[in-house]
């Protein structure tokens, strides 16, 4: 193995560091984080802060990552794309990815965006970013890799494959994703990543080839893909899809319209929270939210657990993340059925069968017992039996007149294997995944559940985190404004470095649900803006109030947690002193030991 | 009545050996033998304790349990099997028509491995039936007939297989000791009856070898012995009836008074009438119906050894039930007044005998725990020499005149319908 080869090989599971980066944004917020952000990973950061000087780097420096922004000052970004894609001037082509808060421009844009590898939208998601440059330099890796062996490589690289021939269903100007055109486990075609951050323009995703739940994992690994409804053309899905297109046809537009529709307006009612969501449970809550159908489990020869549910996720997860959300509150179940599960590989594909007591052979005969009134003889038929005669084996005589003679009391299950005889048999399971044989006394149970959304559940669905309060969540960085990320950080190294303590605060507020229900967004999102301005009122110039999506924030600089908290009753009092309705604010403070 | 007991001692006291002859001529006839057995067998038996200890080796035993709507004992008797010293190798369940959930509790037991088979039928057959299934199905050399009301003595299968190595030795019968003696008077003074039986009838009768029934609450049988006698028969009666069948094909029975199993008794007066006219019914139609050849001196089956037991059944129990109530008469006749003088006079020197009987019946069974039924022994010499008595004399002329034995509940009345 060459030394290239074994770091290459090396790639695979840790990300390689040290990557040089051209990052090309005009916002200073924007470039300090981004630098920030991949130096601490060990990557190189070049800035250029217009378009004629990113062409300009990337004619003149090799780069593995080129992020790029959509709107700069004299070149926009895809502008540079197709630029630098036609001519490198002999340097190395990098990985291109978009960045902006305008999804819909770039898609849009007249040049196309084609030549980006993938985008990252706005707000920035600071652990994206790092996770995703590191991705497409691997993948540029490869790319190259591929190259150098075979001559004329390009084609094989953009090329998609035989595209599967368009169905009805395309042409009914619907915005369909794919399977497998747009969405690969590994890759996804920039029309998928434009669903990734939330697009409302999508309508569903197509299956045209067949799939099965562990290829579809992609759809709820990304953001966003999982609230659009699967229409599986193929009929392989069964349940899992949330249209069977194999056995509709082009009259039944309107079945569809309906169902497309339902998805649309449910997905406009979701919270950004679970839209956003990369966490599976509230993926899941999302999910039967949109869908307006509980999770309904359906018996599945296919899987081992012998269910599956109407969502493409696996059974085993479904079981698993819905059963956290009964014990949050967030679902209730209903029983549906109760399998047998093999102790050894946890199948419940379980063959039942009668068998043999003492030696579980399956080769069990039916035999009736015979009782000869006059003797007191009682034994199997066969002991009996001369040809077509029945002959006493103890007294000869020949038993000739039913119910008088001779009658039969029973049956007894005569064993082919062994001999032994009972008058019923015994039940056994044989797994037909690894061949365990398992009696029914010893053979345990599982008991499989449907779900359903609780009025808990449709709370948080509609009203994300901030609904199930504060307690309830930590602190999740993905959420964080920038500018306080940026603030954070600097923070941070202070504390580091000289020993500042500094404070992060999250509002929260109580009483959001209720006025938003009575008086509408509008004024809750007025009285909000006006509790935040009286509390920047109040608070030193070194001090920073943000505000996020569900919680608001401050930082409180030269202050710990502990200090801090000692302010928080006067603080809010003050804050909501000339607020039209009880907000409900609740403060929760976290210390640099926190960000550990 | 104390007057009458002073009286009566006085009376028995007062009389000379010839007028003693003349008064008492019952007694000396039909109940000193009785006792003199008893004592001849315990003194013959104190001589040679002869006692093996440990196991022997006679083979493969399986237990045979044939039982009609048993689910509340059954489980108890399959424990106390498993808990043998020498446990039997096999347990074989017959359900004889259960109605209640004999066969559910029967398929727990066989699923947890603590009987190895199981057979439950829907129609009644009767005992003998039912055991001939599982003895049918047995693997055993030994096969041990037990009732599923029975409890066991740790080392009862032990000492109940132990005779068979005689080879010629084909059915052993357990010594039956009362569970409930407690239960009335009823019961304590069949528990006094059981354990004089034993030492008074079946030891004597295993000295010069006349065991004649094997009984079917716990016995042993030698499975190609019973094989080749067709196993049990039609009819009540049974355990009487194989035994002598047994010993009529050359075969030979005994009693082991150690292997002890325990059984209910009937607790009212007329449970136990009912069962003991059952008894005594089927006595009589097993020896006189059935097995009559053996008192015939043509027929090829009899023999000098069979004798013995008819004869002694004839003489102790027929004659004796029939002619007590001449004697009686005969007494009232001669004496007038003084008859109950003269009863009560018999009955005082029968109590004498009976209390040195019981103390020899109480060391020969230790377990039968005699201590506690002292108190019962005045009422036992009453309840035994006339109820008894009287029980089985109404019983033989039942049989004989009205063949009162075929319609026994005990026996299906399909089977009643078509057997001998």
């Amino acid at each position: 193995m060459t030394a290239v080869a074994a770091e290459r090989s090396g790639t695979e599971p840790q990300p390689v560091t040290g990557r040089k980066v051209l990052v090309a944004e005009d916002s200073p917020i924007t470039h300090d984080l981004l630098k920030l952000l991949l130096n601490q990973r060990g990557h190189t950061v070049d800035i250029a802060t217009d378009g004629r000087q990113a062409l300009e780097a990337l004619r003149t420096n090799d780069y593995d990552v080129a992020l790029l922004d959509f709107h700069l000052p004299h070149m926009d970004g895809v502008q540079i794309a197709n630029a630098i894609k036609q001519d490198t001037h002999g340097h190395k082509l990098p990985r291109l990815i978009a960045i902006t808060a305008d999804v819909e421009g770039l898609l849009s844009h007249a040049e196309g965006c084609e030549n980006f590898d993938n985008i990252i939208p706005k707000p920035l998601d600071i652990y994206q970013v790092g996770k995703l440059v590191e991705e497409q330099a691997a993948i540029g890796d490869e790319v190259r890799a591929a190259e150098e062996a075979s001559p004329a490589p390009r084609l094989a690289v953009e090329t998609k494959g035989a595209r599967a021939p368009a169905s009805f269903f395309e042409r009914l100007g619907y915005q369909f994703l794919v399977w497998p055109d747009d969405l690969e486990a590994t890759r996804l075609s920039a029309r998928a990543m434009q669903a990734t951050l939330g697009d409302p323009r999508f309508d569903g995703i197509l299956i045209k080839k067949p799939v099965s739940a562990d290829d579809l994992a992609t759809l709820w690994q990304r953001k966003a893909l999982y609230v659009l409804p699967v229409v599986d053309l193929t009929g392989t899905l069964g349940v899992k899809a949330d249209l069977d297109g194999s056995k509709l046809n082009a009259q039944d537009t309107d079945q569809i319209a309906q169902v497309l529709r339902r998805f649309q307006d449910q997905r406009a009612r979701l919270n950004r929270d679970l839209l956003y969501s990369e966490v599976l449970s509230e993926q899941l809550v999302g999910r039967v939210f949109i869908s307006g159908q509980p999770l309904t489990a359906a018996l599945d020869p296919t899987s081992p657990t012998s269910v599956s549910y109407n969502t493409t996720m696996s059974g085993i997860l479904v079981a698993r993340e819905a059963e956290t959300l009964c014990e949050q509150g967030l679902f209730k179940r209903e029983f549906f059925d109760r399998f047998y599960v093999c102790g050894r590989c946890d199948s419940t594909r379980m063959h039942v069968r009668e068998e043999c007591f003492k030696c579980r052979s399956a080769d069990l005969v039916e035999e009736p017992y015979l009782h000869h009134f006059k003797c007191a003889y009682q034994g199997p038929e066969s002991q009996f039996r001369r040809g077509d005669e029945l002959i006493c084996p103890k007294c000869r005589r020949e038993l000739t007149h039913f119910g008088f003679d001779y009658d039969r009391p029973g049956l007894m299950m005569v064993c082919g294997a062994c001999g032994h005889a009972a008058s019923d048999p015994a039940i056994g399971f044989v797994c037909l995944d690894c061949g365990a044989h398992a009696d029914s006394d010893s053979c345990r149970t599982r008991d499989v559940y449907s779900y359903q959304l609780t009025e808990q559940g449709t709370g948080f669905a509609e009203y994300g985190r901030a609904f199930l309060g504060q307690a309830s969540q930590a602190l999740r960085f993905t959420e964080l404004p920038i500018e306080l990320v940026v603030a954070l950080n600097a923070a941070a190294k202070r504390f580091n470095e000289e020993k500042v303590p500094f404070t992060l605060v999250n509002i929260f507020y109580e009483n959001e649900r209720e006025i938003t229900a009575e008086h509408g967004a509008r004024q809750f999102a007025q009285a909000r803006e006006l509790f935040l301005e009286n509390m920047r009122a109040n608070l030193s110039k070194a001090d920073m109030v943000v505000e996020g999506q569900s919680y608001d924030f401050a930082l409180f600089r030269d202050i710990g947690p502990e200090h801090a908290r000692a302010d928080f009753d006067s603080l809010c009092k003050d804050a909501q002193s000339t607020v039209r309705f009880d907000l409900g604010a609740k403060l929760k403070a976290f210390g640099p030991e926190d960000f550990s | 009545m104390w007057q009458l007991i002073s009286d009566g001692l006085n009376f028995l006291t007062a009389q000379s050996s010839v007028s003693f002859l003349s008064l008492f001529w019952f007694v000396l006839v039909f109940e000193i033998p009785r006792y003199l057995m008893g004592f001849i067998s315990v003194a013959v038996l104190s001589v040679r304790t002869s006692k093996a200890p440990g196991p022997v080796d006679v083979g493969r035993v399986s237990a045979v349990i044939a039982g009609h709507n048993e689910e509340d004992s059954i489980e108890r008797c399959v424990v106390s099997l498993r808990e043998q010293s020498r446990p039997p190798d096999e347990i074989i369940v017959v359900s004889d028509g259960s109605t209640d959930r004999m066969p559910e509790k029967l398929r727990e037991l066989l699923a947890s491995g603590r009987i190895q088979e199981a057979h439950c039928t829907q129609m009644r057959a009767g005992k003998s039936a039912g055991f001939n299934l599982g003895a049918g199905r047995a693997t055993g050399d030994i096969i041990v007939n037990v009732d599923s009301d029975c409890t066991f003595d740790r080392n009862a299968i032990r000492e109940i297989v132990r005779p068979f190595t005689d080879p010629l030795m084909a059915g052993v019968a357990g010594n039956i000791v009362v569970r409930n003696p407690n239960v009335s008077v009823i019961t304590s003074c069949q528990a006094i009856e059981y354990m004089i039986s034993i030492s008074q009838g079946k030891q004597a009768a295993n000295l010069i070898e006349q065991m004649t029934c094997v009984s079917g609450a716990f016995g042993a049988f030698r499975r190609v012995a019973l094989e080749r006698v067709g196993g049990l028969d039609a009819g009540g009666g049974e355990d009487l009836d194989v035994t002598l069948k047994l010993r009529t094909a050359g075969w030979k029975a005994f009693f082991a008074p150690d292997a002890i199993c325990y059984t209910e008794v009937p607790t009212t007066i007329e449970a136990l009438t009912r069962q003991r006219f059952r008894w005594e019914r089927d006595a009589i139609r097993l020896r006189y119906r059935k097995h009559r050849d053996l008192l015939n001196p043509f027929s090829t089956r009899f023999d000098f050894i069979e004798l013995l037991h008819e004869l002694d059944f004839i003489t102790f129990n027929i004659v004796a039930a029939a002619a007590f109530p001449f004697y009686l008469i005969w007494l009232f006749v001669t004496y007038g007044d003084f008859a109950p003088l003269i009863l009560m006079a018999a009955q005082i020197g029968m109590w004498g005998l009976d209390g040195v009987t019981f103390l020899l019946a109480a060391w020969m069974v230790p377990k039968a725990n005699a201590l506690a039924l002292v108190p019962y022994l005045p009422a036992y010499s009453p309840f035994y020499g006339l109820l008894m008595r009287f029980i089985r004399l109404a019983a033989y002329i039942q049989e004989w005149v009205f063949r009162a034995s075929y319609r026994d509940t005990y026996v299906p009345q399909k089977v009643h319908n078509v057997r001998k």
